[in-house]
């Protein structure tokens, strides 16, 4: 038995598993250490089988369904008859466009800033209470969010979709947003007004406009109008204009949503919203979170390209959750291994920097550098 | 749930209006036989015309109880004669123009009894506001106001006015009346009393279909919406932008929604309802806005271009489909 393999059995063994609700109606998959092909259409009675498959097969990856079946077994969906699905975002590093510059701690870090957007929308918008959501953390790349509100589990397809483009900012149309008010006086003066009490999208933006607005009057000129001049169709007029007219009043009144100087305030509504949306994945890909036959890792098991658990994370001791510390489970006891790609990690507070050549180190991160193919046990 | 006999006749798909003709105890035969009902015959017939010529159906006057009873036992008729016309248009066309009918006039009602109806589609509606899983199930998200993000919505309930929340009524009734038509089987007697009503209408549909079989050359698709179609027929999920391509040039084309419906069946999350509906707003059949077919650009920042030879000499899709018709037409003439 390779060495990943033996301390996945010796994990799997004393595992405390959590299972998913209904777990006899969800499909289960498997990827297994040396293989390419994906086992699917496995179901298990109860947790019990579902353990005792782990100790036996010990695979390097298992996911389950997100929906739940008839006959999770059956080979066709069609056969399978799909009774309904949990709602999943799948948050992930890879869908940073920064990410490519960061260390992995760093993207880490970013992601769970996206995390915190999302349950922002998740709770104040959909009104979601926090026992229908679960985070856990993938063991790689992200983070995942489950949503198991029983009026989410019928939604299809197109519905879900609805529910991604309104997380992510797809669709916005300002029009609807801010509300313009013309008031005659002299000649007709456009306004903006956007209470910053406002429930969901609006009064996001409002509270974005504000404090962006708020972040600029306290800059120094020269630094305000560079800052505003960086959004697309502003330039130095403009930006000067917006700067200028920002006294202490005027703050006042954006304070309360009335914004004036439309035409200019409008350019800044793109940027500041697209901050405000949760980049849930990247253009091109599709949104997996619409897709009601999804599978998902089981909370729990060992992600095989880290080794790390995929674990469940409460909301509230989000902030201090650290994945490169609390998803490890293996221990310090030292061992040999041979690096063959160098490579930086920050494990359990420690900084590790390792060089091609036999070294020895902690079991955990034995298995971290062999599961990314970056070393082989020696 | 208590509505007086006017209302009941405005709205005669809602459960109160079973029960009254329950209590009126009069035998299915009678109203398809007795002259005394012929009204409500009469009445039936106009329903069902006026649902497949304007593809909505006009209010008629109700003055007194009498009108009411016409109209309402009108309805369950009208219903019966769709469903001998086995044509699955009619019922959508006849389900769509019911629902319409209602809204015209569900949109004047007071709140509270917008509210009642929204009830009985399982609905709950209060102080103007619905939870979001309901208005996802009937609000046409096709169009960006209709879109979620562009509402107003707080703690999972999203702000209504009344004439919204008839709007989601409207959508949750064709739906209903659709589902009901589908699985209906009607007494052979309704051939015989309204026989010639539904020869005509068949006739009308075969005719309206075979028009619509002539024309459309597949062979001739640019290899975009060839792309398109080959991954929704083989199950692959489609982007959304990736179908909305596939449904305006199919429309442009001058394909029915059955036809373009036929293509989507395929697809792993096919809902026959609601494909059908995004369909038909798309199309502008019921929302009035046709949309148009992208550009190429479009399709090309989307990631569904795979040009082909001719694609360098277009800009757009449909320009492709023109052309290789045109040329392969040429080409056949030679032939003969």
């Amino acid at each position: 038995m390779n060495y990943l393999k033996k301390k996945f059995y010796e994990y799997y063994l004393k595992a405390e598993i959590e299972a998913p609700r209904r777990i006899e109606r969800r499909e289960f998959a498997f990827l297994f250490f040396n293989e390419d092909m994906m086992k699917r259409h496995i179901s298990f009675k109860n947790k019990d089988w579902l353990l005792r498959y782990l100790k036996a097969n010990v695979p390097a990856h298992v996911y389950y369904s997100s929906a739940y079946y008839g006959e999770p077994s059956a080979n066709t969906m069609k056969e399978k008859k799909w009774m309904g699905a949990d709602l999943i975002f799948d948050l992930d590093a890879d869908h940073l466009p920064m990410a490519k510059k960061m260390t992995y701690e760093e993207s880490l870090e970013s992601v769970k800033e996206e995390l915190k957007k999302l349950l922002s929308f998740l709770i104040d918008d959909f009104g979601f209470s926090e026992k229908d959501l679960s985070i856990y953390f993938s063991g790689g790349r992200g983070y995942h969010c489950h949503v198991h509100d029983r009026r989410v589990l019928d939604l299809g397809s197109q519905e879900r979709r609805e529910i991604v483009d309104y997380v992510t900012g797809r669709g916005i149309d300002y029009n609807h947003i801010v509300v313009e008010r013309s008031i005659y006086g002299y000649g007709i003066t456009k306004t903006i007004e956007i209470s910053p009490s406002s429930p969901g999208w609006r009064g996001r933006i409002a509270r974005a406009i504000i404090s962006f607005l708020e972040e600029i009057k306290n800059m120094d000129r020269e630094e305000a109008i560079k800052k505003l001049m960086s959004f697309e169709g502003i330039g130095k007029k403009v930006a000067s204009d917006i700067y200028d007219g920002l006294d202490d009043n005027r703050m006042a009144l954006i304070k309360e949503g009335k914004i004036d100087q439309m035409a200019s305030i409008k350019r800044l509504l793109k940027p500041l919203m697209r901050e405000l949306a949760v980049k849930l994945h990247s253009s091109t890909d599709e949104p997996v979170t619409a897709d009601v036959k999804r599978l998902i890792r089981l909370p729990g098991s060992l992600h095989g390209k880290t080794g790390f658990r995929v674990s469940k994370v409460s909301i509230h001791a989000l902030e201090d959750f650290n994945p490169l510390e609390d998803a490890i489970v293996f221990g310090d006891e030292m061992v040999s291994i041979k690096v063959t790609k160098p490579f930086k990690v920050k494990l359990k507070g420690e900084e590790f920097i390792l060089k091609e050549g036999v070294t020895k180190v902690p079991e955990y991160l034995a298995v971290f550098a062999i599961a990314r193919k970056f070393a082989n046990i020696f | 749930m208590e509505f007086d006999l006017f209302k009941i006749a405005r709205y005669p798909f809602v459960e109160e209006a079973k029960k009254w003709v329950k209590n009126e105890k009069i035998e299915i035969h009678e109203v398809l036989n007795d002259p005394v009902y012929e009204r409500a015959r009469m009445r039936a017939v106009e329903r069902v015309k006026e649902a497949m010529k304007y593809g909505i159906i006009k209010d008629t006057p109700l003055l007194n109880e009498i009108d009411c009873m016409m109209e309402i036992f009108s309805y369950p008729l009208a219903r019966l004669i769709v469903a001998s016309v086995e044509s699955e248009y009619l019922i959508r066309r006849y389900a769509l123009a019911e629902a319409k009918k209602a809204y015209e006039n569900l949109k004047k009602e007071d709140s509270s009894f917008i509210q009642k109806i929204a009830m009985e589609f399982g609905m709950e509606v209060k102080d103007g506001v619905i939870h979001f899983s309901d208005y996802l199930k009937y609000a046409p998200t096709w169009d960006m106001k209709w879109k979620l993000i562009n509402r107003v919505m707080e703690k999972g309930y999203v702000k209504l006015s009344n004439e919204e929340i008839a709007r989601l009524i409207q959508e949750a009734i064709r739906s209903k009346i659709q589902n009901e038509l589908f699985y209906m089987f009607p007494p052979p007697e309704i051939n015989k009393i309204f026989g010639e009503l539904i020869a005509n209408l068949k006739n009308k549909l075969i005719a309206k279909e075979i028009k619509r079989a002539e024309g459309i050359s597949e062979k001739d698709y640019p290899p975009c919406i060839k792309n398109l179609i080959l991954a929704v027929k083989s199950g692959m999920n489609v982007p959304h932008v990736g179908r909305f391509t596939l449904v305006t040039f199919l429309n442009a084309i001058g394909a029915s929604t059955e036809d373009i419906l036929k293509i989507f069946s395929n697809s792993p999350d096919f809902n026959e309802e609601k494909t059908r509906y995004q369909i038909e707003h798309i199309t502008g059949r019921i929302s009035g806005t046709v949309y148009a077919v992208p550009k190429c650009a479009t399709i090309r920042t989307w990631g569904l271009c795979h040009p082909d030879e001719l694609c360098k000499r277009v800009n757009h899709p449909l320009f492709y489909y023109r052309l290789r018709r045109r040329k392969n037409e040429l080409s056949k003439e030679k032939v003969l």
